[in-house]
């Protein structure tokens, strides 16, 4: 059954400017469309305690005009060239980005060279997009049932403030920051030897490169930021928690693990058990769960992938009379199924595949191109990795799989959080992460929070309207 | 800052490049089934998309939902394969396959490598022709599917939705939006079966494909599976006009302890087909679809009332409706009908700028191969230009119909389908804390609580 297959090769081409700004080329003329994505090495990690949530406000604050850009106006250059454009913040990473019809390079390189460069921050500014981001954490976390549960899950997952807080974080610390911390947050994390700017589409390399420095080479480089501590202490024993949420219309419960980071041959592997337990509806938990047992109406896992320790993450919704307790067993039975005998051969056919077709589906995006190579420029200092990752993944053996469930999922080591449904407001815990408003039959947020799927803070709401859908 | 003068002016556009369209090859099987391929060899995939031209409206009135649990069951088992095989077959070919249903049609999509194109193409027909609905199946869902209702219910927009479709459309199909707990307990595996039979006929179904695969393999292989698939006779979808607005009024649905208020202005517009549609598609780019239009503008980026305002063109086949949304804090509610009323005001008694036309044009024009650049983005396009009946060559002449608007045009479909005086104003949120906000925007309030049933009073 399983063919041979050969993904065709993503040729890129990297190179570094003289004050830093690290420059990644993938050339593709299929469609006459350029995407532009600009990544700063900043995100939720880096913020201090009393200012979370500072990352991602900063994040609109980008949107709010530089020397030569009026405010808001960057909206409108994108829209009336005919491009769409957006921005993300994760605990990792800021990412800024637009697709253009190709002829509208220059407007993009204009346009980011210029808010890197010479952001305007204003408090009338400042005081408006904080009252659009706490309306975004309204939308998003607070009127939502169930999602502001899952960030209590990070809280107990994480000893370490860097890891443990939402990339929204909370109104109060909104609330305190001031022109003066955006100037210096600016000033430290949004110079050129601390970003890459990744170019995926139709265009001349030539003459990109020579926009490229007219644009981007006069940008003064700073000093590098402070190094970030993302060390975690080792759990040691189970933790339980309740949350109680006023909007939950029935109970759930969340599961969450203490993993290695990304690109460490556990975190290969972890995925791809991951996937054997919860992706799709072959997925061992569903078959057992959602089938055979019915004792449950949903379930969603997924992997928090971090540069430091990573989490991963099961949220479950049982049916009416189900306990959680004889849920979570088969839960654990099924992992210590896999610790020990392994994933079947099939099961490995399926990853196998699964990797290959997602590997070559994604490929098509050009946008998603100039985003991935740009991650691994940013955080490896590898764009190539965008091809060669691939290889990694499929060289992980069955015996690998089975191994790292049972170091680190067969174990005591994770944290259980009951959610409630109470008449009452939520206790202590404070509020966050990320939810898909707009399907109205998914009871569960999109978890986990994977910045690359369900952005912590877009400045927009994600999907934007098709130009010519039917609704 | 410093003498770099180039950087004070927007810089000028590099040379356009052309935008070469994939040519599709159309036919149609004896039996009716249409077909549209399109060789695209980018990269070793392939997609299909099978749509049949009925959705939600034809449900029977006694079942609502009906098209939407039919979708969700029908790869939960054929005369061959059990659920679960099913599920495995395709996920370890590393494919996808999924169903689904609008108002107007449904889809049975599947995608994978290209190397597997033969045995996801079975397993589409598989489920497509043969499926047998297991009891045991039926009754999970049926038990899912009440607590998906009762999920859907915490949700302020499916609130919204719901409140929204039932006032605009009245007793028309397009006013049910979700099935019902009576439904779903009437439901039974006869329903499925004959409401597949006779709404799942190749005489009023599209097979798109987009990838890399040999023309001539692909037509066999289509006619293997396809070509023994018999006739059937389409029945015709009631639609009942809607019902006349009057006046203004508010529904607001109580949702106490609401951290915002969901807010819909919705009027009748537009069937899909209507020739006011490109008028309007530019008139509501210019007020709400993205975030350089007005509403965004104004709610959020002066007023900081909300993190989106948009307007949404809902243009279906037998009817449609234009609305006006945003999600704001409970203590703005009113002041943001406010801003909305002077926005769908502006929009109606001032021709809009030729600034904002050319941009809006040129926004569209735009964003149009971004869409296409996707095998998924292309079979979107194909499906709905055969499914809503639009002309054959209407990817080719999109942006041609697009830059033929005028100011004129669209102050005249903004007078006719923005009434502000008539409009429904739907809003989910706390009605302790609105009720006394909206009061001035209208005397007519009715109250509902979260089930759906009418409140007299809040409290």
């Amino acid at each position: 059954m399983q063919k041979t297959f050969h993904v065709p090769h993503t040729p890129i081409e990297q190179f570094t400017l003289e004050n830093g700004l690290r420059v990644i080329l993938n050339e593709d003329h299929s469609v006459p469309v350029v995407s532009v994505a600009v990544y700063y090495d900043v995100g939720s990690r880096n913020e201090r305690e009393g200012r979370t949530g500072f990352a991602h406000l900063f994040e609109h604050m980008m949107f709010q005009g530089s020397e030569n850009v009026p405010k808001a106006a960057h909206f409108q250059y994108i829209s009336n060239a005919g491009g769409t454009m957006n921005g993300t913040t994760s605990s990792e990473r800021t990412n800024y980005f637009e697709t253009l019809p190709s002829s509208q390079l220059p407007l993009a390189l204009w346009l980011e060279s210029d808010r890197m460069r010479s952001l305007a921050v204003t408090q009338e500014n400042l005081d408006n997009q904080r009252e659009a981001v706490k309306e975004e954490k309204r939308l998003r976390y607070d009127n939502q049932p169930y999602v502001n549960g899952f960030l209590r899950l990070f809280e107990m997952s994480f000893q370490n403030p860097a890891n443990a807080h939402s990339t929204i974080g909370s109104m109060e610390d909104l609330d305190a920051a001031t022109v003066e911390d955006i100037r210096e947050f600016f000033r430290v994390y949004y110079a050129p030897n601390n970003a890459v700017l990744s170019i995926a589409g139709d265009f001349d390399p030539p003459e990109t490169r020579s926009l490229i420095d007219k644009y981007f080479a006069t940008i003064p480089s700073q000093q590098p930021p402070p190094p970030v501590d993302v060390s975690e202490p080792v759990a040691v024993a189970e933790q339980t928690d309740v949350f109680l949420d006023r909007l939950a219309p029935v109970p759930a419960f969340a599961l969450g693990w203490k993993i290695p980071a990304r690109r460490t041959p556990e975190f290969y592997a972890l995925s791809l058990a991951s996937h054997l337990l919860f992706e799709g509806e072959s997925a061992r938990l569903y078959q057992k769960l959602v089938k055979g047992e019915e004792s449950i109406v949903q379930i969603q896992g997924g992997i928090d992938e971090r540069r430091g320790p990573s989490g991963l993450f099961i949220v479950v919704i049982p049916k009416p009379d189900h306990e959680g307790t004889h849920i979570r067993e088969i839960i654990f039975d099924e992992i210590r199924q896999l610790a020990t005998a392994g994933p079947s051969a099939e099961e490995m056919e399926k990853l196998r595949n699964n990797l290959f077709n997602a590997a070559v589906r994604s490929r098509q995006s050009s946008l998603f191109r100039a985003q991935q190579i740009a991650e691994s420029a940013l955080y490896d200092d590898e764009p190539e990795l965008f091809n060669t990752d691939l290889q990694t993944y499929l060289d992980v053996t069955a015996d690998q799989i089975r191994d790292v469930v049972a170091q680190h999922l067969d174990t005591d080591n994770r944290v259980l959080l009951n959610i409630e449904p109470s008449a009452e407001e939520a206790a202590p815990a404070a509020p966050h992460e990320p939810g898909e408003p707009d399907q109205p039959t998914a009871p569960l947020p999109q978890v986990p929070p994977s910045p690359d799927d369900a952005p912590a803070g877009a400045p927009l709401p994600v999907a934007q309207p098709q130009p010519i859908e039917s609704n | 800052m410093q003498a770099e003068t180039f950087r004070r002016e927007m810089p000028s556009p590099l040379a356009a490049h052309p935008l070469n369209l994939p040519v599709a090859f159309g036919t149609t099987l004896s039996n009716g089934l249409g077909l549209v391929l399109v060789e695209d060899r980018r990269l070793p995939l392939i997609s299909f998309r099978l749509a049949f031209r009925s959705g939600d409206a034809n449900d029977p009135e006694n079942l609502p939902g009906l098209s939407d649990m039919m979708s969700h069951l029908l790869s939960e088992g054929t005369e061959t394969r059990t659920s679960r095989k099913i599920a495995e077959e395709i996920e370890r070919l590393g494919a996808t396959l999924s169903v689904g249903s609008t108002s107007d049609f449904s889809t049975v999509a599947a995608s994978s490598l290209s190397i597997y194109a033969a045995e996801v193409l079975e397993l589409l027909a598989d489920v497509t022709l043969r499926s047998t609905f297991p009891q045991n199946e039926v009754d999970l869902a049926r038990e899912n599917t009440k607590q998906l209702l009762i999920q859907q219910r915490a949700q302020p927009n499916f609130l919204a939705s719901e409140r929204m479709a039932g006032v605009i459309f009245g007793t028309h199909p397009y006013s049910s939006i979700s099935p019902t707990e009576e439904m779903l307990d009437a439901l039974t595996r006869d329903d499925l079966l004959s409401f597949r039979v006779s709404t799942f006929i190749p005489n009023s179904a599209e097979l798109v494909v987009i990838g890399d695969f040999q023309h001539d393999d692909l037509m066999g292989r289509i006619d293997e599976l396809f070509a023994g698939w018999d006739r059937g006779d389409a029945s015709p979808v009631p639609s009942p006009a809607l019902p006349k607005r009057t006046e203004r009024t508010i529904y607001l649905v109580d949702r106490p302890g609401s951290a915002q208020s969901n807010i819909v202005i919705a009027n009748e517009a537009i069937t899909r087909t209507s020739p006011d549609y490109f008028p309007m598609l530019l008139m509501h780019t210019i007020l709400g679809s993205n975030a350089s239009s007005r509403l965004f503008m104004n709610l959020r980026e002066h007023k900081g009332y909300t993190y989106g305002a948009y307007s949404n063109l809902d243009a279906r086949r037998l009817a449609g409706t234009f609305r006006a949304t945003a999600e704001v804090r409970t203590a703005v509610t009113g002041a943001s009908l406010q801003e909305f009323f002077y926005e769908l005001d502006r929009i109606r008694n001032d021709a809009v700028s030729n600034e904002e036309i050319t941009n809006a044009q040129s926004y569209l024009s735009g964003v149009f191969p971004i869409r296409i650049e996707t095998q998924d983005g292309l079979i979107d396009q194909i499906v709905n230009i055969k499914m809503l009946d639009l002309p054959d060559d209407y990817l080719r002449t999109y942006r041609d119909q697009v830059n033929a608007v005028t100011t004129a045009d669209i102050q005249a479909v903004a007078q006719k389908y923005v009434t502000p005086d008539k409009a429904a104003i739907v809003i989910v949120g706390d009605a302790a804390e609105v009720t006394d906000q909206v009061k001035p925007y209208s005397d007519n309030i009715e109250i509902y609580d979260t089930e759906g049933n009418p409140k007299d009073s809040v409290g």
